[in-house]
């Protein structure tokens, strides 16, 4: 769905900030980039969506090179969340703000259908439409912003840190209304992300990258177990997966908390045994 | 575009000028495009702009600027030239006087931007200030408006950048329309880009604030800013441009 092929970026008058990144998801994948500040995840992603233009290399969406198409007519195709929502609401309704995104990107289904469309958002989202957006705590302004994206029904999701700066019920929110997405309609999923707990809950494929470059994509438990790449990354794996790796003798392979206290039950119960 | 304002850093003359010093040049260089009404003085001053930049070593920028100006003075020729009745007419309806009014009017147009953004060029914006306030008792709150207003522009154009690109994204047409289309579809975002500013203005307030702004005074700055002999020239160069202009 998303391909990358030897796409190298530099921004005017900088060094170069991607370098040969070449990587493909599939159709319906959840993946999720990770790495250090400044590691060229933001760059990544816009340019996945063609907002950058690769100065050498391609990329294709869907089989269709980025230089070849505006972005505007693939926002059908393709939504876009942005670090910052703000950039994104520009009306004074939550339920304008949704119906002005319908009308750009699906007038032809007509006003009514787009009305029932949005209705339909509201309720799915709990909001009640009359919102101010600008009135709205962060996290609900998010939420405002992904409301609109997924009115469109996108068939590719890019998300710059959908999460940080929420709370962990209003992420577990969002970061579940992306999951069902993902799951019933096979929309393809490319998050950057820096909560890695939430990259290991939800995504099933991860992107590492340092310094411009990919270092790794593969399964994100594979890939969080790799202690030297993770440090390569200078990311931290999360808690349960650090600690499964410091335990070993069989512990390695709990990658929840609740895996991890089945282990250790039966741990103990097979020393029970063992003792008697 | 959002470099347009942005302090280059050098060494060079105009550098080394006190910031009071630039100011005045660029003070007498608008009174005079505005006294004058040469059309080869203000060639003259013209020129003096271009020398200027030449020597800032900021030639690249003083190019880039003076493009941009020629653009809309271009444009404003045309419509002085197609506007104007008087005078004895020499093609169509284009008169004599007419053409030499519009060119005035441009040359004065460029003459006058081009030091007003060479200067913030060649000076760092908070020289700017420290000098307004120490030299010229300028009182501290009303520097600092100035140059934050100055030190906003760039933020207000990535923002506004910022905001495009978020709103293409989402599938509104900003890379396929071009001119009055692509103006009329920035109106709406106004919103926005409204929002943040405000915003912006807030927490500036409250970080000013809690920092001492209302404690700072004069004495202030630690850095001293004398004048030297190239202060003295530029200022004999200023009144000698000055006459110039009166008198011819
Ligand atoms: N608009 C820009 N102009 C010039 N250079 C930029 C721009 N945006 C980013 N860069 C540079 O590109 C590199 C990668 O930046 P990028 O924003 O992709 O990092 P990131 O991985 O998203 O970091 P973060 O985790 O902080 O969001 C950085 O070194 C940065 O300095
Ligand atoms: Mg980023």
């Amino acid at each position: 769905m998303i391909r990358f092929e030897d796409v190298s970026f530099a921004y005017p008058d900088q060094g170069s900030s991607i370098r040969d990144l070449s990587f493909e998801l599939e159709r319906g994948e959840f993946a999720a980039v990770i790495g250090a500040n400044g590691a060229g995840k933001s760059t990544t992603v816009r340019l996945a969506d063609g907002l950058l233009r690769p100065s050498s290399g391609r990329v294709l969406i869907d089989g269709e090179d980025t230089r070849n198409s505006q972005v505007s007519a693939r926002a059908r195709k393709v939504g876009f969340l942005f670090q910052n929502p703000d950039r994104q609401i520009c009306k004074n309704t939550v339920r304008e703000e949704i119906l002005f995104g319908l009308r750009t990107v699906r007038s032809e289904e007509g006003e009514s259908a787009l009305q029932a469309r949005a209705e339909r958002i509201l309720a799915e989202f709990s909001f009640t439409g009359d919102e101010e957006p600008f009135a709205l705590s962060r996290g609900q302004r998010q939420r405002v912003a992904l409301a609109s994206i997924f009115a469109a029904e996108p068939e590719v999701l890019i998300l710059d840190e959908p999460t940080t700066g929420l709370d962990y019920r209003e992420c577990c929110h969002i970061m579940d209304q992306i999951r069902r997405m993902n799951e019933e309609r096979q929309v393809t999923v490319m998050m950057v992300c820096h909560d890695m707990e939430v990259v290991l809950d939800y995504a099933s494929k991860a992107l590492v990258m340092a310094g411009g470059r990919l270092l790794a994509a593969g399964p994100v438990r594979e890939v969080f177990r790799n202690r030297e790449l993770m440090e390569k990354a200078s990311v931290l794996p999360p808690q349960v997966i650090s600690l499964g790796l410091r335990l070993g003798d069989g512990y390695e392979t709990a990658d929840t908390p609740e895996a991890m206290a089945e282990a250790v039950l039966a741990h103990r119960k097979k020393e029970g045994a063992s003792d008697e | 575009m959002n470099k347009l304002f942005q302090y280059v850093p050098g060494n060079s003359l105009i550098h080394r000028l006190n910031p009071v010093t630039k100011i005045a040049l660029t003070v007498v260089i608008c009174a005079a495009a505005f006294i004058t009404d040469h059309l080869l003085f203000l060639v003259c001053l013209l020129a003096i702009d271009l020398l200027i930049g030449l020597i800032a070593g900021v030639a690249g920028r003083t190019w880039s600027i003076f493009r941009g100006l020629v653009k809309i003075a271009a444009f404003l020729f045309l419509l002085q030239v197609l506007l104007t009745r008087a005078g004895n007419p020499i093609f169509w309806i284009i008169t004599d006087h007419g053409l030499l009014t519009a060119g005035k009017v441009v040359l004065r147009l460029i003459v006058v931007c081009m030091p007003l953004t060479l200067v913030l060029a060649v000076t760092r914006i908070s020289d700017l200030t420290n000098a307004m306030v120490q030299v010229l008792h300028v009182p501290y709150p009303y520097a600092f408006t100035v140059s934050t207003a100055i030190r906003f522009i760039p933020q207000f154009l990535e923002e506004m950048s910022g905001i495009m690109e978020a709103q293409t994204a989402r599938g509104v047409a900003f890379d396929q329309a071009k001119g009055f289309k692509k103006f009329s579809m920035i109106l709406p975002l106004c919103a926005p880009l409204l929002i943040s500013s405000v915003r912006r203005t807030d927490q500036m307030a409250v970080a000013a604030e809690a920092r001492g702004f209302h404690l700072r005074t004069r004495a202030s700055a630690y850095k001293q800013y004398g004048f030297s002999t190239g202060d003295l020239l530029t200022a004999v160069f200023c009144i000698l441009l000055l006459a110039a202009a009166i008198l011819l």
